[in-house]
C-alpha cells in the first residue's frame, strides 16, 4: 500500500466519509488514492473553499472536518480556514502535499515551508519524514484534532512519501483522560454559589465542544439562573429557558450586559473573556467573583481571575456544581431588565428592515435548520435576532472573524447534514470572497438557501467611520456591486431582489419552501446600523443606543 | 519580571522553533537560551522577561504535544 492508499484507508477506518479539496501537482498521489475509493471527495473552487466547508462539516455535527491541498499556494489559502479553526477550536484534519523530500530547501516549484507556516494557526503540526510514521502521525492527528480542548491539525506529506510503500501500524491511541476536578475548588465554587445574591451563567462555545447542552440546562433549569451567551454559545442555552438574556458583549443585548455587570457572580462555562465580550475588562462584571469552568487551563485566569476553577470535561463539571436556586428578587429585575429592553421591529421606513427579516426567517424555518453567517453588520442581526436550539445550528465565524465564511461553511454543514435546510446569511461585502463556490452549490445539486443582505457598503467599516472617524467614509463604498440574483443565476440557482418592507413575508415563503438552492438579495438601507453598540475602551453598560444618536 | 524556566520537550527542531513561537507570541522576551540534546529530549533552560505573570507562558507552553516538562524558577529582580 502507498503513502496515500494508506491515508484515504485511514480516513476510512476512522468513519471519515467527506473530505473537501482541490487537487495540485505535489498532492496528485493522494487525489489518485482518491479514484474509486469509499470516502467521497468535494471538490471546491479554491483552496479557502474546502477548508471552510470542513470547518462547517464539522461544526455542523461535532465530527471531523478534513480538507486537502497542494504544496505552496495550495496550502498558503487553508491558511485562513486554519486559522479561524484555532479560535473557534473546531476539530479539523488538514492534508497537504510538499514537494519531494530531496526538493525540500531547494525553493522548488510550489515549495513552500508549511510545517513553519503552520505553527501559529494550528493546534500541533507535521510534516512526515519516513513512509514508516505515515500511519502512526495520521491516527494521533486525527486524535489530536478532536480531543481536549479540539483544534486544526495539520500533516504535510512530501508526494515521494505519497509515493512510496508505507505500512500500516496501529497506533493506540491514548484513552482521552480529562484533568480531575480538585475538591477544594469545588467547595469554594459551593460556597461561592450559595453566597451568590446575583449570579449569571456565561456561557461559552465549550458548551458544544463538550457536547454539553444537556448538563447545561439541567443546571439552569435547576437554578434557573439568568444567562448570558457568547456568539459562539448561541444555541446552547434552549430559547425556551425563561431567563435567557442572549448574547452579551459588543453587540449585546442591553439586559444581558447590564445583568453581567450587576451581577455578582460570574460562572463561566467554557468562554474565553474574549475582548469583544469584556469590552473594558477592567470594568467588566467588575463587582463578581468568577467560577471558570473549562477544559483548557490556559484560559482560567489569562483574562479575568477566577476565585474558583474547575477544570476538566464540562460533562463532569456542570453536574459538580452545587443547585442553588436563584433568589426570586434578582430574578425579578433581571425579567424588569428582559421586557424594557426587548427587540423592537416596529421600524418606520419603508425599506426592508433587516432585524425583521431574520426574525421571520427564523420563525419561518424548520426548527433544527443551519445558519451558516459572514461576518459584519448581518452576522451581528443573525445573533441578536434569530433563535437556535443548538450550537452547531448556528456556524459564525467568532474569535478570527473571517469574511467569506458563510457560504463555503454552509456547503459543508449541508453536505454534512442532507436532511436539514442550510441558510447563509451574508453581506455584500463578505459574498464576494467566496463567491466561486456557488460553483460548488451547483455542481452538487445541494439545497443552500442564501440571503444577502445587501446596503452597498461594508456596513460594520463603515458604522465605525460614521462614529469614530468623523464620516470619512474610507473604501466602504460598494455601490457598484454586480447584480446578485443575475450572478447566481449564472450558476442556475434562482432567486429574487427584493426593496420593500411589503415584499419580506413572501420572499422568505418562497424560500423556505424551495427545494434546491435559493437567493434572497435583499436591498436594505445603507444607513441602517447595528445597536447597541459599546463603543472601543468602554464598559459593557456605556452602551451606545440608536435612540441615543 | 524574569523568570527561568527549564522545558523537556522532543528533540526536533520544530518543537523548539513551536515552543520558541509561543514564548514571543504571548508576550515573554527571551534573554538567554541553552539547548541540550539527551536521548529523545532536547532540555531547554531559558530566561523571559515580561511585565505578565508567568504561568500565562507556563499554561500555554504545557499544552503543547511535544513538551513533557515545564519547571519554573522564578528569578530575583535585579536591583538597579
Amino acid at each position: 500500500m502507498t503513502g496515500a492508499q494508506l491515508l484515504i484507508d485511514l480516513l476510512a477506518k476512522h468513519g471519515v466519509q467527506e473530505v473537501f479539496g482541490y487537487p495540485g501537482g505535489a498532492i496528485m498521489p493522494i487525489y489518485d488514492a482518491l479514484y474509486g475509493a469509499p470516502v467521497k471527495h468535494y471538490l471546491t473552487r479554491h483552496e479557502q473553499g474546502a477548508g471552510f466547508a470542513a470547518v462547517g462539516y464539522a461544526r455542523s455535527t461535532g465530527k471531523l472536518g478534513v480538507c486537502f491541498a497542494t504544496s505552496g499556494p495550495g496550502a498558503t489559502n487553508l491558511v485562513t480556514s486554519l486559522a479561524d479553526a484555532m479560535m473557534d477550536s473546531v476539530p479539523l484534519l488538514a492534508i497537504t502535499g510538499q514537494v519531494p523530500t530531496a526538493a525540500i530547501g531547494s525553493d522548488a516549484f510550489q515549495e513552500v515551508d508549511v510545517l513553519g507556516m503552520s505553527l501559529s494557526c494550528t493546534k500541533h503540526s507535521y510534516m512526515v519524514e519516513r513512509a514508516e510514521d505515515l500511519a502512526e502521525i495520521l491516527q494521533e492527528a486525527m486524535h489530536l484534532a478532536l480531543s481536549g480542548r479540539p483544534g486544526p491539525v495539520l500533516v504535510d506529506i512530501p508526494k515521494d512519501i505519497q509515493l512510496a510503500q508505507a505500512p500500516f501500524k496501529p497506533w493506540l491511541a491514548r484513552e482521552e483522560s480529562f484533568p480531575e476536578l480538585l475538591s477544594c475548588e469545588v467547595q469554594t465554587a459551593e460556597v461561592l454559589l450559595s453566597e451568590a445574591q446575583r449570579p449569571v451563567a456565561y456561557v461559552g462555545g465549550g458548551v458544544q465542544s463538550a457536547d454539553a447542552q444537556a448538563e447545561l440546562m439541567q443546571f439552569l433549569n435547576k437554578t434557573q439562573m439568568p444567562a448570558v451567551s457568547t456568539l459562539k454559545a448561541l444555541g446552547s442555552v434552549l430559547p425556551e429557558y425563561e431567563y435567557d438574556l442572549g448574547m452579551l458583549g459588543m453587540h449585546g443585548g442591553q439586559a444581558a450586559n447590564i445583568a453581567v455587570q450587576e451581577c455578582d457572580l460570574l460562572v463561566c462555562i467554557g468562554a474565553r473573556f474574549d475582548d469583544r465580550v469584556t469590552g473594558n475588562l477592567a470594568k467588566f462584571a467588575a463587582k463578581a467573583k468568577v467560577i471558570h469552568l473549562d477544559i483548557d487551563p490556559a484560559e482560567v485566569g489569562k483574562r479575568k481571575p477566577a476565585a474558583a476553577s474547575l477544570i476538566t470535561d464540562l460533562k463532569t463539571s456542570i453536574p459538580a456544581l452545587a443547585c442553588f436556586v436563584t433568589n426570586a428578587q434578582w430574578l425579578n429585575t433581571v425579567m424588569e431588565l428582559k421586557t424594557a429592553h426587548a427587540w423592537r421591529y416596529d421600524y418606520p421606513g419603508e425599506k426592508v428592515f433587516a432585524p425583521y427579516l431574520l426574525k421571520e426567517l427564523s420563525r419561518k424555518m424548520p426548527r433544527d435548520s443551519v445558519v451558516c453567517c459572514d461576518v459584519g453588520q448581518h452576522q451581528m442581526w443573525v445573533a441578536q435576532h434569530m433563535k437556535f436550539t443548538h450550537p452547531s445550528n448556528h456556524l459564525s465565524s467568532g474569535g478570527a472573524g473571517t469574511m467569506g465564511f458563510g457560504l463555503p461553511a454552509a456547503i459543508g454543514a449541508q453536505i454534512a447534514r442532507p436532511q436539514n435546510m442550510v441558510v447563509t446569511v451574508s453581506g455584500d461585502g463578505s459574498i464576494m470572497m467566496n463567491i466561486q463556490e456557488l460553483a460548488t452549490i451547483r455542481r452538487n445539486n445541494l439545497p443552500v438557501k442564501i440571503v444577502i443582505l445587501d446596503n452597498q457598503r461594508l456596513g460594520m467599516v463603515r458604522q465605525w467611520q460614521q462614529l469614530f472617524f468623523e464620516g470619512r467614509y474610507s473604501e466602504t463604498n460598494l455601490s457598484d456591486n454586480p447584480d446578485f440574483v443575475q450572478l447566481a443565476a449564472v450558476f442556475g440557482i434562482p432567486g429574487q431582489t427584493i426593496t420593500h418592507a411589503n415584499e419580506v413575508d413572501d420572499a422568505i415563503d418562497e424560500l423556505v419552501n424551495s427545494t434546491g438552492p435559493y437567493i434572497i438579495h435583499a436591498c436594505i438601507d445603507d444607513k441602517e446600523n447595528v445597536w447597541p453598540l459599546v463603543p472601543p475602551g468602554a464598559a459593557n453598560d456605556e452602551m451606545m443606543t440608536e435612540k441615543a444618536q | 519580571m524574569r523568570h527561568q524556566l527549564t522545558v523537556a520537550i522532543k528533540n526536533q527542531s520544530i518543537a523548539v522553533e513551536r515552543f520558541l513561537r509561543v514564548a514571543r507570541h504571548r508576550g515573554f522576551h527571551l534573554t538567554q537560551l541553552e539547548l541540550e540534546g539527551h536521548d529523545d529530549l532536547f532540555h531547554v533552560k531559558m530566561t523571559v522577561d515580561s511585565d505578565k505573570p508567568i504561568y500565562l507562558l507556563t499554561t500555554q507552553l504545557s499544552k503543547l504535544v511535544e513538551v513533557q516538562q515545564v519547571d519554573l524558577h522564578t528569578l530575583q529582580q535585579q536591583a538597579i
